[in-house]
């Protein structure tokens, strides 16, 4: 346990410092006893998250993964949930919780968005202690990213590329060429940032984040404008936009919902043993563009291809009122790995008749 | 806790409806909640086939709680074939039910269609226990046909506290029928209820709700004295899994009672 932002630490900034890389990295690397830490690593030519064996492994400068570290560790892609035994009466026992203590570093700050958006589904009126535990005992490093990639626009809905929130996760790195700016946002980081080579950040070196925040502003080629979208989104759900997409392109493959950071939804399924005695109760990722996702006796309220696609694309551009925040954070997953490379910016923009 | 963790409850009575429809009493112990509310749901469920949202068609009656089931899928299909006595499994109570506060405050219209009388059960149920706390009730129930009507053995003691109005689709049987045929938006005219301060309570098939509420409204009751409870799939029943998302509602936590003004004309919806 080592107090992340979610335990209710202080916001304000609590050091703000400039570290060497290689002491940066001897101290991620000091911490492999006691922790296991994710990062993104080249594989095949895409960086992946995953735990590594020694920070030389790291790809720091990588632009996008196909999934979000925080979905992949915090959410299980699956994970069970309860045996049930029938026997002589009815028994539920529950598995041993996943209690992995992990650093998760380098995590741009779309993703550490798309955190604290799952936090509100996982954390919020009840509380999911599967997800709970596992955040708690998660030490969230964020990265400010220096460069856009093709089809990122965190830039346009004020989710990066640099990380503007100040808790809910417990470092932020800014590349300096051969230093880090650290800014550390909880005290269980500061605890446990023990690194001499270190000298204070001052105003130039905030003056040199700024600039290099304007550098990355300008890599950006991909925008949506927010304004008014949500109402007119919900103005608009005959837009022919929603009908020629979906019939001309979408195949209902669900790699957009699979790949969005913010995508909480999951199914819940029993699969009863061999010898018919146990039931292992399991959830796993499931997707509002299967077919069946809305199904209920007597009626398939989506089930028209068109009101899916509408289903996903309004949840992330419209539908604000469920949290009070956008459900996109801008990192274009949905998009890079749609097989027909369906846009949902594109969209936005014919129902805004641009 | 996990709160998808069910609890293990005892089937003490189960009573035949109809062909395909059981009230099922069940005895839940200590772990279950003791606050329920007419119109929220239990998730019920068992080994192998899962869980399914059931509403309850009565809360606390000794201890235990009914919820009547038609058989339509997987759980309710392994429910149907349990015997007195077998256990099962249910977490809840989940989601919003009737706007029971404002009930009383002028006529009172619950308006069934089908299986939608078992969700309205329990607040006639209050109504008959505190029958001075609300003004005049009228219940409005279409089935079918004649061999589909819901706890037919509690009509005569409805009759004697409030207005109660029948109608089935059709008729398949010769039986005397002294009550209407068609469909429910026929009976809407029947009644004469008192203008603005109007509660609607309103659970049935999506459509029939639909013209329903739109019948209502004609009738000059305003759109936010009208509820209705809407079916969704669910697989948690506590705001997580999102099948039952309904433009940003969840119905399992938001609903599933909502008022007909928070609904009518959503996306993906019927009303």
């Amino acid at each position: 346990m080592f107090g992340n932002g979610m335990t209710g630490d202080p916001a304000s900034r609590i050091s703000d410092l400039l570290v060497p890389k290689a002491s940066f990295f001897t101290w991620l690397d000091s911490l492999r006893e006691r922790l296991s830490i994710i990062g993104p690593v080249a594989e095949e030519g895409r960086a992946v998250f995953r735990e590594i064996a020694s920070s030389g492994e790291l790809y720091m400068e990588y632009e996008s993964t196909m999934l979000s570290p925080g979905k992949v560790y915090l959410c299980s892609p699956r994970e069970d949930l309860f045996r049930l035994s029938f026997g002589k009466g009815l028994s539920i026992e529950e598995p041993p919780r996943d209690s992995a203590q992990r650093i998760i570093v380098g995590i741009h700050a779309c993703d550490t968005n798309a955190v604290l958006y799952l936090d509100r589904t996982f954390l919020g009126t009840f509380r999911d202690p599967l997800y709970e535990e596992r955040r708690r005992n998660t030490i969230l490093i964020a990265l400010n990213c220096g460069t856009a990639s093709k089809n990122c626009f965190c830039s346009s809905v004020g989710t990066g590329p640099f990380l503007k929130v100040e808790s809910g996760y417990d470092m932020l790195l800014t590349d300096f060429g051969e230093d880090y700016l650290v800014e550390i946002k909880t005290a269980g980081a500061r605890r446990l940032f023990d690194v001499d080579d270190i000298r204070g950040a001052g105003h130039e070196d905030f003056r040199l984040k700024d600039e290099k925040e304007r550098s990355a502003l300008r890599t950006f080629t991909k925008t949506i404008n927010t304004e008014g979208l949500n109402k007119l989104l919900r103005e608009n759900p005959e837009h022919p936009v929603w009908r020629h997409t979906a019939e001309e392109r979408c195949l209902s493959c669900t790699n957009c919902v699979m790949v969005c950071p913010t995508c909480f939804c999951y199914d819940v399924v029993d699969e009863i043993s061999m010898d018919m005695k146990t039931v292992r109760r399991y959830r796993q990722w499931d997707a509002c563009q299967d077919t069946r996702f809305a199904e209920v006796h007597g009626g398939n309220f989506r089930a028209r291809r068109s009101a899916r696609l509408r289903q996903f694309v309004t949840h992330k551009l419209d539908q604000m009122h469920q949290y009070g925040v956008s459900g996109t954070v801008g990192c274009g997953r949905c998009i890079t790995w749609c097989p027909t490379g369906i846009d949902l910016t594109e969209m936005a923009k014919q129902v805004q008749g641009k | 806790m996990n709160p998808l963790r069910p609890v293990k409850a005892i089937l003490k009575k189960i009573r035949r409806e109809t062909a395909d429809v059981k009230t099922y009493t069940v005895q839940v112990g200590e772990e279950f909640p003791g606050e329920l509310s007419p119109g929220q749901f239990n998730m019920v469920g068992y080994p192998g086939v899962g869980e399914a949202p059931l509403s309850f068609s009565s809360l606390r009656d000794d201890g235990c709680i009914e919820h009547t089931v038609r058989v339509v899928g997987a759980v309710t299909a392994s429910i149907d074939k349990m015997t007195e006595g077998d256990e099962l499994l249910l977490r809840g109570p989940y989601g919003q039910g009737w706007p029971m506060d404002r009930a009383g405050a002028g006529d009172l219209l619950l308006v069934a269609g089908g299986l939608g009388l078992a969700p309205l059960r329990p607040v006639i149920r209050e109504v008959l226990k505190n029958r001075d706390s609300f003004g005049d009730v009228f219940l409005l129930y279409g089935a079918r046909n004649e061999k589909n009507l819901l706890f037919m053995d509690e009509y005569e003691a409805w009759r004697k506290a409030i207005s109660f109005h029948l109608t089935v689709d059709e008729l398949v049987t010769d039986e005397r029928w002294s009550h209407s045929v068609g469909l429910i938006t026929g009976l809407l005219d029947s009644v004469k209820f008192g203008g603005g301060k109007t509660q609607a309570f309103v659970v049935g098939p999506e459509m029939m709700m639909r013209f329903v509420c739109r019948g209502l409204m004609m009738r000059g009751v305003h759109p936010s004295k009208i509820s209705v409870s809407l079916e969704r799939r669910m697989k948690c029943g506590i705001a997580q899994c999102g099948h039952c998302q309904h433009v940003g509602f969840f119905v399992c936590k938001d609903g599933p009672v909502f008022t007909y003004k928070e609904v009518a004309g959503l996306m993906d919806g019927l009303l």
